[in-house]
């Protein structure tokens, strides 16, 4: 028989908020969570790639169905849409696959992330795990969907002769920004929804929108001058660019790294504010 | 040490009905006005008030008390699931609830893949599960089947790979929600068996019983609990008393 060697050492100390418990032992226990939900890996890493073999058991193509329908997604609207915004389609191509993929990547974070709690209701009401676990979960979830998604990359570049370039780089900076703020905006959203059953329905419909307001299937460069410095203001443009400009040998301006600094500065005052008091509520709303 | 300590403890559960759980009620409660004011207010659940408990290391406490009384809730408050409302609740050590033994299995894995899910979620590496698969396997009896998924398990042969990892590490600390059987009698045999085995290696048991016969086997001490509270405290014989007193006014 094997002891158990716990991956979180800390005794479990549960507190509730009254005269004898004040602000930093609330504070304090929302950092434990946050430090032990990163160091439960093992729980996380298998759940998130779990939820993946699980989506495309027994189909035949299994996971590569992912890759294949964003394929088709691109080779259908990537053609239509050149031709109606009278594009060259060698450029929009190319263009529409980076941003595409790197959307449904943020969509993704942001739609798993509604459910991430109500999903784990089983795990959370029988056992002291992290709740922050669960957010990773859905950050593996879709960052091995996103790999399965990229795929097609090479195969659109080589078609349409887009070379490689150095700037790939910072595409991967970009990658590590979108997780910082999946995490955060992912920890906002799943506590929310959690508490507020119509949130999600309100969440998805507000995705939807956001695809079609962001510089996702149409170019920046498009806009009148006039109007151009709005898109600033979308935060969904900042991080999409980050991936996507430099994957096509550009690099994005400073003002996009700013307004990426900004929004995640927000969310991470916002879901610590949230977390810090509602952390141990989640439970109870399951 | 290993130790438990529950302070004052209350645990309310907020029953958001349909209106009062959605965004609109929560809207319209500020600017409506008109809304009655029964809408507004959340109905809260005691389920856990002033509970005060105290266990060290060799106690054998026996939960006893009617259905809806708090024994599983207390059971969730001791595994750290549920933080209390009120109060502190400090646990030391490592606790094992056999609250639902097949929490994490998915059906679409195999047994295999299963076993090393359910290990995580023990707290165990990649390593700890891959030396003490064999031995887990071979506890389950279930050769062949274990490259299969569990979809196509029987409900039995689902219980007894859950037994077996779950019961596979020692804990601290041991909760049980009923005496968990298992199996066909050849099987069950071999469990209890293990079961007994770990109960006795944990230096803390809780056990949640209406079985006065189980509780007298394994319990030194007993509580007994009525409406969320703990309403006496102290040896097993008496409280097991007290309880079919209860009965019997009731």
């Amino acid at each position: 028989m094997a002891s158990i060697k716990q991956t979180v050492s800390a005794p479990i100390v549960a507190q509730a908020k009254d005269e004898t418990a004040n602000g930093p032992g609330l504070s304090r226990r929302a950092w434990i969570d946050i430090i032990q939900g990163f160091q439960s890996w093992r729980v996380w890493w298998l759940l998130g790639i779990g939820d993946i073999r699980q989506r495309y058991r027994r189909s035949r193509l299994g996971q590569f169905w992912i890759t294949l329908s964003v394929a088709i997604f691109i080779a259908a609207i990537g053609t239509v849409y050149s031709a109606l915004f009278k594009q060259p389609i060698e450029k929009y191509i190319p263009y529409l696959a980076t941003t595409y993929i790197t959307w449904t990547l943020i969509s993704g974070i942001i739609i798993d992330s509604t459910s991430a709690f109500i999903q784990a209701e089983g795990f959370l009401r029988q056992q002291a795990l992290p709740k922050s676990t669960f957010i990773l979960r859905i950050l593996v979830r879709n960052f091995v969907s996103f790999g399965h998604n990229i795929v097609v990359l090479p195969v659109i570049f080589l078609i349409f002769g887009v070379s490689p370039a150095w700037t790939w780089f910072a595409a991967l900076g970009g990658l590590v920004l979108i997780a910082v703020v999946g995490f955060l905006g992912g920890l906002v959203c799943a506590i929310l929804c959690t508490r507020f059953r119509d949130l999600p329905q309100i969440i998805q419909n507000f995705v939807q929108v956001a695809f079609f307001v962001s510089p996702v299937a149409w170019q920046v460069d498009l806009l009148d001058e006039s109007v151009r410095h709005w898109v600033i203001i979308n935060p969904f443009a900042a991080f999409l660019q980050m991936v996507s400009e430099p994957l096509l040998g550009r690099l994005p301006g400073a003002i996009t790294y700013t307004s990426a600094a900004a929004t995640i500065g927000v969310s991470a005052l916002i879901a610590w504010v949230l977390f810090r008091r509602f952390r141990q509520r989640i439970v109870y709303w399951l | 040490m290993t130790s438990i300590t529950l302070r004052n403890v209350g645990v309310d559960f907020p029953i958001y009905n349909a209106r009062g759980r959605s965004l609109k009620a929560n809207v319209l409660r500020r600017v409506g006005g008109h809304i009655d004011s029964h809408d507004g207010e959340i109905v809260t659940v005691e389920a856990l008030r002033d509970i005060n408990l105290e266990l060290r290391s060799g106690d054998r406490l026996g939960l006893v008390g009617h259905n809806g009384a708090g024994k599983s809730t207390l059971l969730r408050v001791l595994a750290g699931a549920y933080e209390p409302s009120r109060g502190v609740a400090q646990i030391n050590g490592t606790v094992s609830s056999l609250l639902d033994m097949t929490m994490g299995m998915d059906p679409e894995l195999t047994g295999r893949e299963n076993i090393t899910l359910r290990g995580i979620f023990l707290g165990m590496t990649f390593q700890e599960i891959a030396e003490l698969t064999p031995a887990v396997e071979e506890f389950t009896e279930l050769g062949g089947f274990l490259e299969l998924p569990m979809r196509t398990y029987s409900t039995g042969m689902t219980l007894r790979l859950a037994f077996a990892v779950s019961t596979a590490v020692q804990p601290d600390i041991l909760l049980l929600d009923e005496m968990i059987s298992v199996g066909d009698a050849n099987f069950a045999d071999k469990a209890e068996s293990r079961m007994e085995q770990v109960m006795e290696n944990s230096s803390i048991l809780v056990l949640a019983s209406h079985d006065p016969a189980m509780l007298k086997r394994y319990c030194n001490k007993a509580v007994l609990m009525n409406g969320g509270q703990i309403v006496a405290a102290g040896s097993l014989g008496d409280i097991l008393e007290q309880h079919s007193g209860t009965e019997s006014v009731a």
